[in-house]
């Protein structure tokens, strides 16, 4: 291995206790400092001395290790546990736990010596006892030390506005302490506030997610920051120093008062992203009409201002009665101070595109499951009303266009397909888990609204997890879905009729059914940029690019950092409720460090007084 | 009806290079992707369940692994890896050995020592007989090549592979038969009329010659290069069956007879290499995985080809003696070659994939006859 800088001799003067196993320890280093080379040394030596450690290591961390190179060490040297240690090792995790299976160990005996989050930089006797705490497999329970001088900050940081970032912030801030919740669109509400309904219930989704969000905007211990990005972290739990690049929204949230003038004047349509395409808005917009912030926005990628320099157009400025609008704001780089984060960045959908076969993009009535959440929403382009795309030709572009109208023609069959890219080894190998369900919801929405249209699901094995699914799944079953066990191979156009081409396993006889939509149950990813957030923060990443926990069973919530904790789906796909229970279980893990640090320090909550002022529930104001 | 379970079945085909079959979970992408499957023939799913479950008679009795072609469409999508086209491959090594009655194939296709041990037994015995034929029986003369005094005379080989050539089709034909035994005559299968029998019997010769089911894949380069080489092996056969005088003949090119042996002796080395190539490169799911036995057939295609092309450049190069010695090489390829893959080995897929389109088209149309007659009896309203 070329990154290797030397080896030390393991086990000097004792006899490795059998019973112990062997164990192998790596100090991880960048391999720039010199200084810390030094204590490097001491500490391996005192290493070597425990006992169970029959080889120590030193390696310059990277982040490409290979784990089968890894593995061809381990191996070798018959390791049966292995200890990572240095300042934040919890990111290379992942690679020692897939070697030392590789090497026909037990992956979950990789143990984590962390200085950076357990010692103290002024105490080497504690540096050796973590280090020793990790080599015995045991936890190291002292809390961690602030350097003299500083203060626990008691601010937290939520990245990601979603429904687990709205739920962790609202645990957080009524209990008194301050949060920034950092969003990367427009408003917050995520995924979640594109849906119509939830399954199994078959509740209003924006029900039970809009009280919430407008608890969010007026919870003055809430600093929402939305069109943000993390750009950098440092520090350590307690004494975080975040980075966040503020986009300009162009518009002067407390001034706009969200009459719509503005995008009434503005020359400017494009797809809108809420609506995944399948609608549009003008360049200065607000994300749906729900939204928090409720202040409209300037797109400056499609802005003709913007894009001419400030020589064309204006019409928004000009228009707006309240001067909300500031057309040369600049973006700017905040530098924020939090004692904990929250990641809770969520989810994107498989790229259908991907599946050529099923002919999403290419066949106007092929939808994905987000294109029909928003089509069959009320808030929608039709309304809520389920129909087909009809031609229409661009006024501008002449060219014809397919597009949702409220008065199109009505789908006479729908087939909705499971388990689109998920549980295939040639896109994502892992269940989605919430498919099934949503798709059997779908199924229910076109029965419900279509009486007379059949609907067919196409699924490999219905996965009815949760409580009151199973029976979800009988009631759709009873409403007249044909439910057909078998995947569909191919979605085909003849003649302007969709056909689905598929085998019927039960049955045992190929299928060819014309359908008038196909909804794709497509599954979901990491949202884009989660590998990029990861090594910001220094938190290992699983496999498939969910970030991943300390423990599966144990500490869902945790990373492999001290105060960086996880919520909802970045951490692997689930569902509505039990993203909202892990973010309330993200929140409890902060607010315990908060509550049990010493030498607290809390600068910027709002005095209790006010604080009750803002708690007045918004169904009741 | 009972059915017999026999729990290790899916071992047994991983012998035969079968792979990864207890991966699948069912889903039947695999059937609606192949453009060959169609009712009530639906493949390669059903075969797979059969083997999960261990169904071994009914696995027996199915015609739909010689219906696939192998284009490996259904591999490449499995989202599984379960390597459906695979599995049909090693099926059809499977079937070959339940076919022949003489259970060498079974040995052979398990064993690949056994294999090469009788390759290479066939190849010296024959090597040892042809030239203690050339030395007692024939010209005597290691020097002469053609002409009266041949070492090797054009009539006696003769003789030989009309022998052999009614003993392979002897055993192909016992083998084809068991093969209809179990394909047509179990419990699930429709009797046929011995008439419809004849009417449909155009289709073996249909197949046999144009490959024509097989264009039906998506990708119709396995199926250009699969017809070359067809053509060229019959071309090839006829022409060393009937013509061997006058290609034997030298030192002057009868263009008559040797333009033939020219363009067969083209595509035979083109279409070998070809496919050995792709199996080297592994670079389409057809290619990605390769039994012993694919290898020991191409192989000896190659080595028989080379070998024939070379005895005829020595020959019209004037060296009698080195030509002879090669021949004599060549026979030793050629032997085992035929003898033992034809019936017993991949050979003899050019008797069971025809009969098999011939067998479930009979099936076809016997059931849709007994359905229209069960119509016609039924008593109006």
């Amino acid at each position: 291995m070329k990154s290797e800088l030397k080896v030390t001799s393991g086990a000097r003067g004792k006899n490795p206790d059998p019973a112990m196993g062997r164990i192998g320890v790596y100090f991880l280093h960048s391999g720039e400092d010199a200084s810390a080379a030094k204590d490097l040394q001491n500490l391996a030596d005192y290493a070597s001395q425990l006992p169970g450690v029959s080889m120590v290591r030193t390696l310059a961390a990277s982040t490409g290790l290979d784990p089968e190179a890894l593995a061809l060490v381990f191996r070798q040297a018959g390791l049966s546990a292995v200890v990572l240690a240095s300042e934040h090792p919890g990111f290379f995790k992942p690679a020692f736990s897939r070697a030392l299976a590789l090497a026909g160990g037990n992956g979950d005996q990789v143990h984590l010596a962390s200085f950076g989050e357990r010692g103290d930089a002024t105490s080497p006797d504690r540096t050796k006892a973590v280090l020793a705490a990790a080599v015995q497999g045991i936890p190291f329970t002292l809390p961690p030390e602030p350097a003299p001088g500083t203060f626990f900050n008691t601010a937290t940081m939520v990245i990601g506005g979603g429904v687990a970032g709205i739920q962790a912030s609202l645990e957080i801030a009524e209990s008194g302490h301050k949060v920034y919740l950092v969003e990367r669109t427009g408003t917050i509400g995520g995924r979640m506030a594109m849906f119509d309904k939830t399954f199994p219930t078959l509740d209003c989704a924006a029900c039970i997610l809009t009280p919430k969000m407008v608890a969010v905007g007026q919870n003055k211990n809430i600093e929402l920051l939305v069109l943000s990005e993390v750009q950098e972290v440092t520090g350590s739990l307690g004494a975080f120093n975040v980075k966040v690049l503020k986009h300009a929204t162009r518009v002067d949230a407390s001034a706009c008062v969200a009459c719509g003038d503005c995008a009434r004047f503005c020359p400017v349509t494009v797809a809108s992203e809420f609506d995944m395409g399948i609608a549009t808005r003008k360049g200065i917009f607000i994300p749906f009409p729900q939204a928090v912030p409720n202040a409209y926005m300037i797109d400056p990628a499609y802005c003709t201002w913007v894009q001419s320099g400030g020589k064309k157009c204006g019409a928004c400025a000009k228009k707006c009665s309240k001067d909300a609008v500031h057309l040369d704001a600049k973006d700017e780089v905040v530098s924020l101070e939090v004692g904990n984060i929250i990641v809770a960045t969520g989810y994107d959908t498989l790229d259908a595109t991907r599946l050529p076969r099923y002919g999403y993009g290419t066949y106007p009535n092929v939808l994905t499951s987000l294109e029909f959440e928003r089509l069959t929403n009320a808030s929608g382009p039709t309304g809520g009303k389920i129909v087909m795309k009809t031609k229409r030709q661009n006024k501008k572009t002449k060219a014809d266009e397919w597009v949702f109208e409220p008065d199109g023609p009505k789908p006479k069959a729908v087939a909705i397909i499971h388990c689109v890219g998920s549980r295939d080894r040639n896109y994502n190998p892992y269940c989605s888990r919430v498919c099934c369900m949503y798709s059997l919801k779908f199924a229910h929405l076109v029965r419900e609204k279509l009486p007379e249209a059949k609907c067919y699901e196409y699924y490999i094995d219905m996965r009815a997890f949760g409580k009151g699914y199973e029976e979800f799944h009988e009631r759709i079953r009873e409403e007249g879905v044909s439910l057909v066990r078998g995947r569909t191979a191919t979605v085909k156009e003849i003649d302007s009729q969709l056909y689905i081409h598929g085998e019927d396993v039960i049955a045992e006889h190929l299928i060819n059914v014309p359908v008038d939509m196909v909804i794709l149950s497509v599954g979901l990813q990491p949202s884009h940029g989660s590998a990029e957030l990861a090594e910001k923060l220094h938190v290992p990443m699983d496999s498939d690019g969910w970030f991943r926990e300390l423990n599966y069973n144990s500490e869902p919530n945790s990373t492999g950092r001290d105060g960086i904790y996880v919520a909802g789906v970045c951490q692997g796909p689930k569902d509505i409720p039990d993203t909202v229970a892990q973010a309330s279980a993200a929140a409890a893990e902060a607010l315990r460090s908060i509550v049990g640090s010493r030498n607290k320090e809390d600068r910027n909550t709002v005095p209790q007084d006010a604080w009750e002022q803002t708690t007045v529930s918004p169904q009741r104001s | 009806m009972a059915l017999r379970v026999n729990p290790d079945l899916i071992d047994e085909l991983e012998l035969f290079g079968a792979k990864d079959v207890a991966k699948c979970y069912q889903c039947g992408n695999c059937s609606a992707a192949c453009s060959h499957s169609d009712d009530p023939y639906v493949f390669p799913r059903k075969s797979m369940r059969y083997l999960q479950m261990g169904l071994e008679k009914p696995l027996r009795s199915a015609l739909d692994p010689w219906l696939c072609y192998y284009c490996g469409k259904c591999s490449d999508q499995c989202p599984r890896g379960a390597e459906p086209g695979e599995t049909m491959m090693g099926v059809r090594r499977w079937l070959t050995a339940q076919y022949d009655f003489t259970g060498l194939s079974r040995m052979l296709y398990r064993s690949w020592s056994s294999e090469l041990t009788a390759v290479l037994g066939v190849a010296l015995l024959t090597g040892a007989g042809f030239s203690i034929f050339g030395f007692f029986f024939g010209g005597g003369n290691l020097s002469v090549y053609d002409g009266p005094g041949a070492f090797l005379p054009a009539h006696a080989i003769h003789v030989f592979d009309w022998t052999m050539g009614a003993i392979l089709g002897l055993l192909l034909l016992i083998n084809c038969l068991r093969m209809w035994h179990f394909t047509m005559r179990n419990e699930h299968s429709v009797p046929v009329p011995a008439s419809m029998y004849l009417h449909f019997l155009p289709l073996l010769p249909l197949h046999f010659f144009t490959q024509k089911r097989f264009r039906h894949c998506e990708n119709k380069t396995p199926w250009a290069n699969h017809l070359a080489l067809v053509l060229s092996y019959l071309t090839m056969l006829v022409l060393i069956m009937v013509f061997l005088k006058y290609m034997q003949a030298g030192p002057q090119i009868n263009w008559y007879v040797h333009v033939f042996g020219y363009l067969s002796a083209v595509g035979l080395v083109a279409t070998s290499i070809f496919a050995i190539r792709g199996r080297l490169k592994r670079d389409a799911a057809y290619h990605r995985h390769s039994h012993e036995s694919d290898w020991m057939f191409l192989g000896l295609l190659l080595f028989v080809t080379v070998t024939g092309i070379l005895q005829h450049i020595l020959h019209r190069a004037g060296l009698p003696m080195a030509a002879n010695i090669i021949y004599i090489v060549h026979l030793m390829g050629v032997v085992p070659m035929l003898g033992l893959e034809v019936p017993f080995s991949k050979w003899s897929h050019l008797a069971y994939r025809p009969l098999a389109i011939y067998f479930s088209q009979l099936q076809q149309a016997a059931q849709a006859e007994k359905t229209t007659n069960l119509v016609t009896l039924q008593p109006r309203a």
